[in-house]
């Protein structure tokens, strides 16, 4: 079966949010929660395969793997429903079960020590695939086996499968609030130096949105884990439906994530998703058409990332790219209308060193599940302003290391012993310079950046000269 | 007409039985004067002149022979004559003795007689069977007439015989049947000596009955012989539009059947020479079915394909159905009307329904427009190397057998249609193959190409290799053949081999886009690494929006058109017209037929392919070990940082840098000096396209800038 994905998900958060998502596949494609097709959809012209493969019984096995360092959640799903779903054997739970004390440099450690049965399931999985098209790893960068193992499994996997692509889905910690993860600031700055070197592309899933998203526009008071779950396994599925419901284009992840990503570093993507509705909510149905989603996709209220950027560089701030993926009953003529309106009113500021425009695919919903909006959109965008989410991690992390706060906890593991901190200054150089890297993209001149001479043939030596790292 | 039996031998031997005998009249020689050729058993010495006998014995001997002459038989006194020249034409003489009164009145009867002779010589001569089923109608209405008119002649003697017929009275009772005859005789006489059978015997007798419409007695005649002659016409016709059968022994009826077109023929003819050629109208249709000629013959048409289905169809048939008149009522017209509304629906049911003609379009749509592209990207994974090669090399068996891999293996699996598809590698590129099809309208001009075979028109290399003319064939079924012609088929494939080519390029683009993706380790700015990027960012935006323009902006909505026009569509032959007018629509805004822009577009892709080959073969070779040790350096090494690495190697690869970072500012100079002349020549054919405007804005982005 081709261009298959396998996605991994680790800790706590991970396997939440791949549950649901697994919930969400399931849902739309018609297969019960044993994994058996539900007699209604044998017809669908869809691509289970991609995700799914099927055991000897003809029911569906998801290609994921599940792997924490503590019970708690895994069990959960082992005891939920779902159970039978999953291939038994492509669970991972830590022998003492202790978890990684939400510290990265334990889960790391951990995931060091258990690389061989790790990768002896990962192994498994790509071998039981035609043409492994790449992974996508579920996880949050606050914890400790998210972020830790997670960063582990990256790198781990950039090595072995240097020609596969990894798509993460990162869940950033809620900065708004005072989280009881003290350390958070280090988690996160040293989870995304993996992200940016070992991934191809991370869909940044920021909490601190999503529970905006959850109490603004769901009406939710205090929105549960499991809500804002149900947010970012909505967005997982619809950012999929392209490589499921085959269209035109978008058939393979790889053209899906090219047109998104222009220079290997700047591969940090936000999501938007309208019409959003959650389980039991069916009241605010409203009128939807392809422009109506497209122009509340543009809008910050819908975006799934919060914007830190003060007012002034907020302006400054520019798409580098924007796919709309639009599912539903829509009429191709009025996508061209709405691309045009957009434009008319400019509504995007996109980069301007390059050509840009909005993307779209259109996308066939699943026929199984019923919805009360006729068009729904999700998008998937490039955008600059990424760059205050990472100074604002920045940010906290300074103010901890300031501090010499909390790590102890870091010393006790090997990539920190003997008072090793270079590992974090490092972490922070890098992420500093994909701030830059991001910053450099709202200049126009971001093509030349670095480059004194504007002189091509003189360019070209001077290049060379930059080519140092 | 080998077929037509002949005359029975009796209709030869017995003259008399028949009226032949008419024919048989000796033409006298000219001097001969009145010996006529008596066939008079009981011929009273005849030798005295008629003049030496009283009047009142002349009345009596001249009604004698003028009952003789009415039934077309010379008497003592009245002789026939053969009019040299004109063909059953004779004439009556008259014993110049007689007396002159007399005379004159017998002449004014004359032409009664002339006029019977001339139709009953008709009626034989168009009695065999060669001459076709009007002229038997007609000449059996005329023996009718004939019958009633020779019964009339014997009233006529027995009137005599009881001694009280004058010649005055003859005259008198005479009358209704002169009008009659006569204007039948000219009739007849057209007929003949135009040789007119079928239709244009229909038509001689009805413009005749309407010539003659002020004499309401004649016209009435000329009507009803016009009924009679036509009911046998009514029954081919009726065949035809009720069961779509041609029964037309004698070659009359107005459609005529090429049977050596055969069904099978749609599905490699690209002129689709069955639909349009197999029934055609031919010359002659009776005036009173012009008007409807086009859809009797659609009719027939469509219950033929019915029945070259195997479905059996009937045309309903009530009371009122049937086709026995044409009158004025202009009943049959509503029964034509009926007969091809019925015709049309059911083989639009047919076509649609029990053959599932949309069905047929979506799997079309599906494989060959690539509405659902996920096989092709298996397709082209699997199928690399060997499209790859050059034409020559090209295994088309094997491609087939990777072709049935994909398909099987991705969601096509559970579309039944797809074992229809077959592949094939054409010979000739695209362009080429552009200018071969002539009837694409306008266009590619032959003496375009051939004069000016210099520069980027010498567009054989040898190279030629597969993925460039890769196409895809799809089997057609009769009668979804009559839809989905060989030209259909083909305009179809020119639109595949397009998309597929870009799809082409938009993969190796993506390749190349992975090779990038191995510098994450780098700091890219102010590299060529970055430079190329963008540059690659740059192709894949051109090659994803022109994708974009094909399929959103072009094939999508307007087969939503054509889907929606099909529903409504009430007969066939729509169905064909909004197809086909799907596909040139396609064809034109896919720029397939606009060489010039065309030209560009190829240009612009052979730059990224070309750009998407060098990156692949230039950057890894170079930059690949570096990241390599980098990645290796984090486990053992980690302390140390990477900066620390050796600069000697940093200073060797310097020469190479330079060279690539050449190839690719030449790559990114080209490409958007072959992107900016594109702005022109859109902007100027942009105002009689308007489709173009939406490309523009689509690959240029024209109307984002300020």
């Amino acid at each position: 079966m081709p261009r298959e994905i396998i996605t991994i998900q680790v800790g706590q958060c991970g396997n939440q949010i791949g549950m649901e998502f697994w919930k969400q596949l399931c849902l739309e494609h018609g297969i019960g929660k044993d994994g058996l097709l539900e007699d209604f959809a044998t017809q669908g012209g869809d691509r289970k395969d991609v995700f799914f493969y099927q055991a000897d019984d003809q029911h569906y096995i998801p290609r994921a793997l599940l792997m924490d360092l503590e019970p708690r959640v895994i069990n959960g799903i082992q005891n939920s429903e779902y159970r039978n779903l999953y291939n038994h054997e492509n669970i991972f739970v830590s022998e003492h079960g202790g978890g990684a004390g939400n510290n990265w440099a334990s889960g790391y450690h951990q995931g060091e020590q258990v690389v061989d049965d790790i990768m002896d399931m990962i192994d498994r999985e790509a071998d039981g695939s035609d043409s492994l098209e790449g992974f996508v790893l579920c996880h949050s960068i606050a914890g400790g086996t998210g972020s830790g193992m997670g960063s582990y499994l990256l790198e781990t996997l950039n090595e072995r499968y240097s020609k596969k692509l990894v798509q993460t889905y990162s869940v950033f910690p809620n900065q708004m609030e005072t989280s009881d993860v003290v350390v958070q600031p280090y988690n996160s700055l040293l989870t995304l130096k993996r992200l940016t070197l070992n991934a191809d592309c991370v869909v940044v899933l920021d909490n601190t949105a999503l529970n905006r998203i959850a109490v603004e526009r769901l009406h939710l008071a205090n929105p549960t884990f499991a809500q804002t779950n149900s947010l970012v396994s909505t967005v997982m599925s619809a950012s999929t439906t392209t490589l499921r419901y085959p269209g035109y284009m978008n058939n393979d992840l790889v053209g899906l994530l090219a047109s998104l990503i222009p220079t290997p570093r700047c591969h940090f993507l936000m999501t938007g998703y309208t019409p959003l509705t959650v389980e039991r909510q069916v009241n605010m149905i409203r009128k939807t058409t392809v422009l109506d989603v497209m122009r509340r996709l543009l809008q910050t209220k819908n975006i799934m990332v919060s914007s830190y950027a003060r007012t002034k560089e907020a302006s400054q701030a520019k798409y580098i790219s924007i796919l709309n993926i639009i599912q539903g009953d829509v009429d191709p003529t009025q996508v061209h209308e709405s691309l045009q309106r957009i434009r008319e009113r400019k509504l995007v500021n996109f980069i301007e060193w390059g050509p840009a425009s909005i993307q779209v695919a259109l996308s066939r919903k699943s026929p199984y599940v019923q919805t009360t909006h006729r068009v729904s959109g999700l998008m998937l965008a490039n955008h600059t302003s990424i760059r205050h989410l990472f100074s604002k991690c920045l940010g906290q992390y300074e103010k901890l290391r300031k501090k010499q706060a909390f790590l102890d906890n870091y010393r006790k593991f090997p990539m920190f012993a003997d008072n090793d901190l270079s590992e974090f200054d490092e972490s922070r150089e890098l992420i500093e310079s994909l701030v830059d890297e991001y910053k450099a993209c709202e200049s126009p001149d971001y093509i030349k950046w670095g480059m004194e001479d504007q002189g091509d043939a003189s360019v070209a030596a001077a290049l060379d000269s930059k080519l140092v790292v | 007409m080998d077929s037509t039996p002949g005359t029975p031998r009796w209709n030869l031997e017995r003259p008399f039985l028949t009226g032949r005998f008419h024919q048989e009249i000796k033409a006298p020689p000219h001097t001969t004067v009145s010996k006529p050729f008596s066939m008079d058993s009981f011929s009273r010495g005849t030798d005295n002149v008629i003049g030496s006998y009283p009047v009142s014995v002349q009345e009596l001997l001249v009604i004698d022979d003028l009952l003789s002459a009415l039934v077309g038989i010379e008497g003592r006194y009245i002789s026939i004559k053969r009019v040299r020249g004109k063909e059953g034409h004779v004439i009556f003489q008259i014993d110049p003795s007689m007396d002159l009164a007399l005379q004159e009145l017998t002449q004014r009867i004359f032409p009664l007689c002339e006029d019977f002779v001339l139709i009953s010589q008709f009626v034989e001569s168009k009695s065999p069977f060669k001459n076709g089923l009007v002229n038997h109608a007609f000449a059996a209405a005329l023996r009718a007439l004939l019958l009633d008119y020779q019964a009339m002649v014997a009233q006529l003697e027995h009137q005599f015989r009881l001694g009280r017929l004058s010649v005055q009275g003859l005259w008198f009772y005479c009358q209704p049947m002169m009008g009659s005859l006569h204007a039948l005789s000219i009739v007849v006489e057209k007929a003949s000596s135009n040789n007119y059978s079928g239709s244009a015997m229909l038509n001689l007798l009805q413009s005749q009955a309407k010539a003659m419409a002020g004499d309401k007695a004649v016209w009435s005649l000329l009507e009803k012989m016009t009924q009679c002659a036509s009911s046998a016409y009514l029954g081919i016709l009726e065949r035809w539009v009720y069961e779509g059968i041609i029964d037309d022994p004698y070659g009359e009826f107005f459609i005529v059947e090429n049977k050596s077109l055969l069904k099978e023929s749609l599905t490699r003819d690209y002129d689709t020479k069955y639909w349009q050629q197999r029934y055609s109208l031919k010359d002659g249709i009776p005036s009173f079915l012009t008007s409807v000629a086009g859809t009797i013959l659609i009719t027939g048409k469509y219950l033929n394909v019915m029945r070259e289905c195997g479905h059996h169809v009937q045309v309903p048939l009530s009371e009122n159905s049937k086709l026995t008149s044409f009158g004025t009522n202009h009943h049959y017209l509503e029964c034509i009307k009926a007969a091809y509304d019925f015709a049309s629906s059911e083989l639009l049911n047919l076509i649609k329904d029990k053959f599932d003609l949309i069905g047929k379009l979506r799997s079309l749509k599906r494989y060959l427009l690539l509405d659902q592209g996920d096989f092709l990207v298996h397709f082209m994974d699997i199928a690399r190397d060997e499209l790859a090669k050059r034409l020559e090399d090209i295994s088309v068996e094997k491609l087939q057998s990777l072709l049935d891999l994909a398909l099987r293996s991705t969601a096509a699996a559970s579309d039944p249609c797809h074992e229809d598809l077959t592949c094939c590698v054409e010979r000739a590129s695209l362009l080429k193959r552009l200018t071969t099809l002539k009837d694409l309208e306008c266009v590619y001009p032959p003496h375009l190409n051939k004069p000016v075979p210099d520069s980027d028109d010498q567009p054989e290399p040898l190279s030629i290799m597969g993925l460039e003319t890769f196409c895809l064939n799809y089997k057609v079924q009769w009668p979804l053949s009559l839809v989905i012609s060989r030209k259909a088929l083909t305009k179809y494939q020119l639109i595949f081999r397009f998309l597929f080519h870009c799809r082409h390029v938009n993969r190796q683009l993506c390749v190349a886009w992975q090779v990038h993706q191995g510098f994450r380790a780098f700091n890219t700015l102010g590299t060529p690494i970055l430079r190329s990027s963008i540059l690659c960012r740059s192709m894949l935006k051109f090659i994803n929006s022109l994708l974009h323009y094909l399929t959103f902006e072009v094939l999508e909505p307007n087969w939503h058109l054509m889907h929606d026009r099909l529903r409504i569509a009430k007969s066939i032959d729509e169905v064909i017209q909004f197809h086909d007018f799907f596909l040139q629509k396609c064809l034109k805004e896919c720029l397939l037929l606009l060489p010039q822009l065309l030209k560009k577009v190829e240009k612009l892709k052979s730059i990224c392919l070309q750009y998407a080959a060098a990156i692949q073969l230039l950057i890894p070779s170079i930059y690949i070990p570096e990241p390599d040790a980098a990645v290796g350096s984090f486990k053992k090494d980690r302390s140390k940082p990477r900066r620390s690495q050796s600069r000697s190697q940093q200073l060797k690869l310097a020469a190479e840098n330079s060279k690539i970072c050449d190839s690719i500012l030449k790559f990114e100079r080209e490409f958007n000096a072959e992107l900016q002349s594109l702005v022109p020549i859109l902007s100027n054919s942009s105002q009689a396209e308007p489709y173009l405007t939406h490309l523009a804005q689509c690959i240029l982005g024209v109307g984002s800038e300020q």
